[in-house]
């Protein structure tokens, strides 16, 4: 294999390529519902009484970075494994996630935490990720 | 009841994610459920078919552009 990305995922991956990404994917989704929660505590939204708003915040924060790692990665292993050609619906709807991912972090470093934008970048960015999770992952698990 | 001190709200939350994305790595590696040798064998080819097929994709593409410089 003379393209050593492709082969690191590979040897990575045990020749699993697929299987691995729809486990990280579905990791990642998982866990973007959970944010949706942790950010709707933040705001004030919903007010549980075991969970104040600082540390929701500070968890939707540090669950975030990790997130943003995995959704990175996965997205890596995609385009250096499979590429754009056979993507379709799908390869849009991951560069536009890489995208709204890139525009959140822009709101946060220049806007700061309070970006009246930082709301509608998230719910934007949680459609999408679904979007691109039921266009490759949901159709592999035979998600209708 | 006064809720729990930030610390524990923080280190909850944290640990809420993990078993959230423990709960999810188990549920999707059930669905794929035990796969045979053969099953295997059959998936790395059709790997290996889609990677040949892109590369010769990609070296006629190659070729039709030396081929239009020239």
């Amino acid at each position: 294999m003379d393209r050593p990305v492709e082969g690191l995922i590979d040897d990575l991956t045990r020749g699993n390529v697929t299987e691995v990404k729809v486990v990280l994917a579905s990791v990642v989704l998982a866990l973007a519902v959970y944010q949706l929660v942790l950010a709707a505590v933040s705001y004030g939204k919903v007010r549980p009484r075991f969970l104040e708003s600082g540390p929701a915040t500070w968890a939707h924060r540090a669950i975030g970075d990790a997130l943003l790692v995995l959704a990175v990665a996965v997205a890596v292993a995609c385009i250096a494994f499979y590429g754009f050609e056979e993507g379709g619906a799908h390869a849009v709807f991951g560069c536009l996630v890489l995208g709204a991912l890139a525009a959140k972090v822009l709101a946060v470093r220049v806007g700061g935490s309070s970006s009246p934008l930082l709301p509608w970048i998230g719910i934007a960015l949680f459609g999408l990720l679904a979007a691109t999770w039921l266009t490759s992952a949901g159709d592999f698990l035979g998600v209708e | 009841m006064r809720p729990p001190s930030q610390m524990i709200q923080i280190v909850g939350s944290i640990l809420v994610a993990l078993v959230i994305a423990a709960v999810a790595v188990a549920v999707v590696t059930a669905h794929f459920g035990p796969t045979s040798t053969a099953k295997l064998e059959a998936r790395e080819d059709a790997i290996d078919a889609r990677i040949d097929a892109r590369e010769e994709r990609r070296d006629a593409a190659e070729e039709r552009r030396e081929d239009g410089e020239d």
